[in-house]
């Protein structure tokens, strides 16, 4: 139970925490919201998501808070009516707040203040559009090839006014630009790096190239149209997102998957889980130089992708959830044999890449020692994942939220407490080979029985809703708020690797530039999905 | 000794011993055989183009494994994703960084269409990567295994060295969906309304 004295204002601790996903809510006037934060943070709660809704009459902000080691989850509102909306900035206390505050300009066209660098996020400049309104309905660019060309050209023209062609050089240092197409931004991201030799000063990263209409898809069709989404969102390990949308709903609509159901996702989750660190693996090394992992991580991956297609049809957009349950059985005895072939050799495998890579003297020097984020600094700005748990925090929301059949599975978190890229390789490495343990005791004795509920309700009843499960980056979280039509009024995606990669302008300092992608790459970033 | 010169109209062309590539040809033959694709993922494709080039597909078979960061040494641009609005023009500025003759692959449903993502009215997204660059090859799929890009630079190298593909074609016809419905957008409603299921 939360134990600040909070502003007089409303705070209703009633809500059902198993089916909203958290405890308390309140209320919180405009002016009272800073000294909300600065106590909840003495209190050891950081900011997991920051969000809008639109109504007719008012905004509303939504701060979503949580705690290290427990799921004590803490929301909190401000409403700001309308017109002339204008926020509280908390980018001081929490300074995960900033990109999250620039979302929300972005998207809502709410000012907030103080705020040291309010601009777009994630659109382009031009469209002077803020498309999560809902008096925005639709746009036309697009559809029109001389449109398109001819707000290309204005795209164009807006962005070299911000960022001039003549960077602002002086004597002692100048500006590096690296992306948006670019071999170690994963994607397309773009990074400008202000160096002086080969030190680098200071960086700034620019998102939104790959931004997709996720969060407005979500408004406009009804809540199982957007499975596929959740497959694209983040497309190397999918399952997991899926996952938190089947719990999201499920828990929100009263209904439980049935056994065989649960132990499915699991096993699958956690095969995909493996997949997604060994795609890390290789290109984070490939990033370093090395070439070799490359050929051998993608070929231990293609042996799960086979495992995966088999059961879901698909080798990397994952549409296999279903509310109460998974779409289809799995063919149970290829699979086992499949997987009894698998465990084995993989294992074997991760102890050749720890010989490989781990003890190679060339991949320690870059990586030992570099790019040290603190704890204090990994939860400021939201951090979580293997990331967060190589700072030293133990926290994974299979422990943290139990959810599935976690609880009832033998596992550890593995935790290290360096902070700099080898730590955050060597969790990794151990999350690795605890998947595989947990994948083990699931797959020989998966539950007869039903694998899809079947009846099951079109809406989700009136009400907010939050909820996150662990993915391979870290805790992906979904804010709900459901008007008991068959669509939602709202969809917010928390996506870790957003929050994971605003901390990297923290990191990318007083380090030298072959270093900056080293310590990009052991973040494991997915662009599409800080992007959405 | 006085040669008179053929009659056109009664005498053969002279056949020359040995069957010849035209020089065209035969340059088309070898550039087919070794594009340089230029890294560039824009989202779920680029996973699967990635994969190509490992172990298992291992597209350096054909020789196309060559895969540059720069611009100026590729000239096999496959567009693996979803194009936003804002990356639209750094594609374009690519595209013209990259030297002639240059071939373009629409890798999966987003870069042929919009994929997924496309809905009437979507703001954040390009309808096709062939609204802004001439497309050779269109390979659709969501996203497509990695054998079909293979098959689909097969189909780019028969058609470079048939001379269908000339790395300068115009742009592609634009297709039309206009018969599309417009989706429903919600209208904004009060605090009260969504609270109270009574209001």
């Amino acid at each position: 139970m939360l134990s600040v004295t909070l502003p007089p204002d409303t705070l209703r601790a009633d809500k059902d925490a198993a089916r909203h996903g958290y405890a308390c809510e309140a209320v919180t006037r405009r002016d009272g919201l800073r000294e909300l934060c600065a106590r909840l943070k003495d209190q050891g709660y950081f900011l997991e998501c920051l969000t809008a809704l639109d109504f007719s009459d008012a905004f509303e902000l939504v701060y979503v808070f949580s705690r290290t080691e427990s799921a004590s989850r803490f929301l909190t509102k401000v409403v700001l009516p309308k017109p002339d909306a204008s926020g509280p900035g908390v980018g001081d206390i929490f300074p995960a707040a900033r990109w999250y505050e620039r979302e929300v300009y972005d998207f809502f066209g709410i000012r907030f203040d103080p705020h040291p660098n309010l601009k777009r996020l994630i659109l382009p400049e031009t469209p002077r559009i803020h498309p999560l309104l809902k008096s925005f309905k639709g746009s036309a660019v697009g559809a029109d090839a001389e449109e398109v060309l001819s707000a290309i050209h204005e795209d164009r023209a807006a962005f070299d006014l911000l960022n001039p062609r003549t960077p602002k050089n002086d004597a002692d240092s100048y500006e590096l630009n690296l992306g948006p197409q670019h071999p170690a931004t994963h994607g397309v991201m773009r990074i400008i790096a202000r160096i002086t030799g080969e030190r680098v000063l200071s960086t700034e990263c620019t998102i939104g190239y790959g931004h997709r209409n996720h969060e407005k898809m979500a408004e406009i069709q009804d809540y199982r149209a957007f499975w596929p989404n959740l497959g694209r969102l983040d497309y190397v390990g999918a399952m997991a997102y899926n996952f938190t949308y089947a719990e999201l709903i499920e828990r929100a609509m009263g209904i439980e998957a049935p056994a065989r159901a649960q132990t499915i996702r699991v096993l699958l989750t956690e095969l995909n889980r493996i997949a997604s660190h060994l795609l890390w693996l290789a290109t984070f090394l490939l990033d370093l130089g090395a070439f070799t992992p490359y050929f051998y991580c993608f070929d231990d991956r293609e042996k799960i992708l086979d495992i995966t297609e088999l059961c879901t049809g698909e080798r990397l957009t994952y549409n296999f959830f279903r509310f109460g349950g998974v779409a289809h059985d799995i063919p149970e005895k290829r699979i086992q044999n499949m997987i009894s072939d698998f465990i084995p050799a993989f294992r074997q495998k991760l102890k050749d890449y720890r010989t490989l890579i781990g003890k190679n003297i060339i991949f320690r020097k870059r990586t030992q020692g570099i790019g040290v984020l603190s704890k204090e600094t990994a939860l400021a700005y939201g951090v979580t994942g293997p990331s967060l748990r190589a700072s030293g925090v133990c926290r994974d929301d299979r422990r943290v939220t139990p959810y599935s059949i976690y609880p009832r599975l033998d596992f550890e978190i593995p935790v290290r407490s360096e902070g700099d890229s080898y730590a955050r390789y060597l969790v990794r490495m151990d999350e690795m080979a605890q998947s595989l343990r947990i994948v083990e005791q699931i797959y020989r004795n998966l539950p007869p029985g039903e694998i899809l509920l079947p009846k099951v309700p079109k809406t989700v009843p009136r009400g907010e809703y939050y909820f996150s499960t662990e993915s391979a980056r870290g805790s992906f979280g979904i804010y709900l708020a459901s008007d008991g039509s068959p669509t939602p009024y709202r969809l917010k995606l928390r996506t870790p690797s957003f929050s994971n990669i605003s901390a990297f302008s923290e990191l990318g300092r007083e380090c030298f530039i072959a270093d900056l992608i080293s310590i990009f790459g052991s973040f494991d970033a997915i662009v599409s999905e800080i992007d959405r | 000794m006085e040669v008179s010169p053929p009659d056109p109209g009664t005498q053969s062309p002279p056949v020359l011993p040995l069957e010849l590539f035209r020089l065209e040809e035969a340059v088309d033959f070898c550039r087919s055989s070794s594009l340089w694709p230029l890294t560039f993922g824009l989202a779920c494709c680029a996973i699967e183009m990635i994969g190509l080039g490992a172990s298992r597909f291992d597209i350096e078979r054909y020789g196309y494994g060559v895969f540059r960061a720069s611009p100026r040494q590729a000239d096999l641009m496959i567009v693996a994703g979803t194009v936003s609005r804002k990356m639209a023009p750094c594609i374009k500025t690519l595209y013209d960084q990259m030297a002639a003759p240059k071939y373009v692959v629409a890798y999966g449903g987003c870069a042929i269409a919009g994929g997924p993502f496309k809905f009437p009215g979507q703001y954040g997204i390009l309808e096709g990567i062939d609204k802004i660059i001439p497309v050779n090859v269109y390979i659709p799929g969501c996203p497509p295994r990695p054998e079909a890009l293979l098959a689909g630079l097969l189909k780019l190298r028969d058609l470079i060295r048939q001379g269908k593909a000339d790395g300068r074609m115009s742009p592609a016809a634009i297709k039309d969906f206009s018969n599309r419905q417009n989706p429903v957008y919600k209208d904004a409603i009060s605090r009260d309304a969504f609270r109270n299921a009574a209001a």
